[in-house]
């Protein structure tokens, strides 16, 4: 399987704390890959940077490669960002509809992008029905999102992220303020986009990410700067991490 | 002293304060009615409307007509509003969203500055350098232009700092997912900011009208005071404001009766406003 993302030597600091330094991983395509570690050891900081999100954040800097297989540098200066975020898309941790209706939720970034205000009902609709929100929203897709549950507004979150074909969908803790019901269904259409996107999750939920990742990086802090201690298979890494802090904290005995 | 005497003393105090700063809006409407009340009680109440023009310490023939100073109120308010509205709201956008934060404290500073500038002081330059150049475009100078453009760079801070303050409060997750999808600086702005920063912004905007509406000192000062109907923005106006303090001085009896019943219209016309603003002032309405 190929690498659908290079990252070589990743650093990202604001102004004097690093966050984040020297990180190196391949995210293979069409795979869950999931980054897990205790809080603050830099995982949605590097998972900010590699759609540039981090550009937002005054005095944040990113040092490194991220290369996609065209051999495009995500952290270069001249990169089109927008276009880069069309390509690689972000769920967030809060579900964060626009307070506006349903549809316009979709047909704000699909204008954005070009396509024409016709076509927007059907990528909605074929959308909304990839994350099993349709029969739920489909005559009331003119009223505000907001009114939505947190889990339903998730799922729209993930449907519009989809809505933009990206190739690769970042989701930073996208369960972690649902209440359980809710995100077991939303984890299950995460794990529905295997094959179909590559995607990189951030999760603290140990269970989740060995039910649906395909490959576990770990982070932890050195020196008190986030960097990855030991990537491999899902399964691997979880039977016999070789990483001393990594093996209690996946088994649950630390962290 | 326990604790629950100290509760009941604030009880008490808070109280007081609040009823006093709620019943002396009371009081002032009463006295206006009481003020008013011969105009009201005496039928010439609806001369205010019908009569055609001002004259109402003529010996012969007096007439009250307000409805050209009406006019001239609302014309230099709306012009003010239609000059400081979009400059403010424009000028707060490229505050917060494209102005390096290095200089964000210098704009803010600068136009907390305008708004504390003593209307008078408006008046002076609006009398000293503006009329005179409006008057070698089109005399005579004094004038609604005059006025409507003095009113609206006055309240122009008022519309750009309650902007800036609505805009700042758009939650940031709306900006996030708008980046997070691409969607470019102009769109969000246009398309998420401004849609959620729209009750502050409308709120702001109306308390600046409703100022523009009882302005008085820097009005008088450029407006020429002369209670016609005006046939462009280059003839000269006399607002409601104007006429009350203009006349205050040697009214006696009626006509300070008259200007009684102008000054209650006016506290209607703002209580309108602001009860249209609470009306208006529905989170939910962004939703739509």
């Amino acid at each position: 399987m190929s690498a659908k993302l290079r990252i070589t030597d990743l650093s990202v600091s604001y102004g004097d704390f690093a966050a984040v330094r020297d990180v190196s991983l391949e995210v293979l395509e069409g795979q869950i890959t999931a980054l897990v570690g205790p809080s603050g050891c830099g995982k949605s900081s590097f998972l900010h940077s590699l759609n540039r999100l981090t550009d937002m954040i005054p005095g944040c800097r990113v040092t490194g490669e991220v290369k996609l297989p065209d051999g495009t540098d995500l952290c270069g200066p001249y990169l089109d960002v927008l276009s880069l975020r069309k390509k690689v898309g972000m769920v967030f941790q809060k579900p964060n509809p626009f307070p506006h209706s349903i549809r316009k939720n979709f047909e704000i970034p699909l204008r954005e992008h070009g396509i024409s205000k016709r076509e927007v009902p059907e990528i909605m609709e074929r959308n909304l029905r990839e994350v099993g929100l349709w029969g739920e929203v489909s005559d009331r897709l003119h009223k505000s999102a907001l009114n939505l549950s947190g889990g339903q507004q998730q799922r729209l979150c993930i449907a519009r992220a989809l809505a933009l074909e990206p190739e690769i969908i970042l989701f930073d803790e996208p369960c972690s303020a649902l209440d359980p019901l809710a995100s077991g269904v939303v984890e299950d259409h995460i794990a529905a986009l295997r094959e179909k996107v590559t995607v990189v999750i951030v999760t603290h939920n140990l269970a989740q990410a060995r039910r649906i990742a395909d490959r576990v990086a770990v982070f932890w802090l050195q020196d008190g700067v986030g960097t990855i201690v030991e990537v491999g298979k899902a399964k691997d890494l979880f039977a016999s991490p070789a990483h001393p802090d990594a093996a209690l904290y996946l088994s649950g005995m630390r962290g | 002293m326990c604790r629950s005497r100290i509760d009941r003393i604030a009880e008490v105090f808070l109280g007081a304060a609040a009823i006093l700063a709620g019943g002396i809006v009371l009081l002032i409407v009463g006295f206006l009615f009481y003020g008013a009340s011969p105009v009201l009680q005496s039928g010439e109440f609806p001369l205010l409307f019908t009569d055609r023009e001002w004259q109402p310490t003529s010996d012969r023939e007096p007439q009250f007509g307000i409805v050209p100073m009406l006019v001239g109120s609302v014309l230099v308010t709306v012009l003010a509003g239609s000059i400081a509205v979009p400059l403010g709201v424009a000028g707060a956008v490229f505050h917060q969203f494209y102005l390096p934060s290095l200089f964000k404290k210098w704009n803010r500073r600068a136009l907390e500055l305008l708004a504390g500038v003593p209307s008078v002081v408006f008046g002076f330059w609006g009398l000293m350098v503006l009329v005179p150049a409006i008057n070698r475009m089109h005399p005579p100078g004094q004038s609604l232009l005059a006025a409507g453009l003095v009113l609206g760079l006055m309240i122009l801070p008022m519309v750009a700092l309650t902007s800036q303050v609505a805009l700042d409060s758009v939650p940031r997750e709306h900006l996030q997912a708008a980046a997070g999808l691409g969607i470019g600086r102009a769109s969000t702005i246009l398309r998420i900011a401004l849609p959620c920063a729209r009750p502050g912004i409308g709120a702001g905007a109306v308390l600046a009208i409703a100022r523009a509406v009882g302005e008085t000192m820097a009005v008088v000062m450029v407006c020429g005071n002369i209670a016609n109907l005006p046939g462009s923005i280059f003839d000269p106006i006399r607002p409601i404001t104007s006429t009350i303090v203009l006349e205050m001085g040697y009214a006696t009896e009626s006509h300070k009766a008259l200007l009684y019943t102008a000054g209650l219209i006016l506290v209607l016309v703002i209580a309108a406003l602001a009860g249209w603003l609470a009306f208006h002032r529905n989170p939910e309405a962004v939703a739509k």
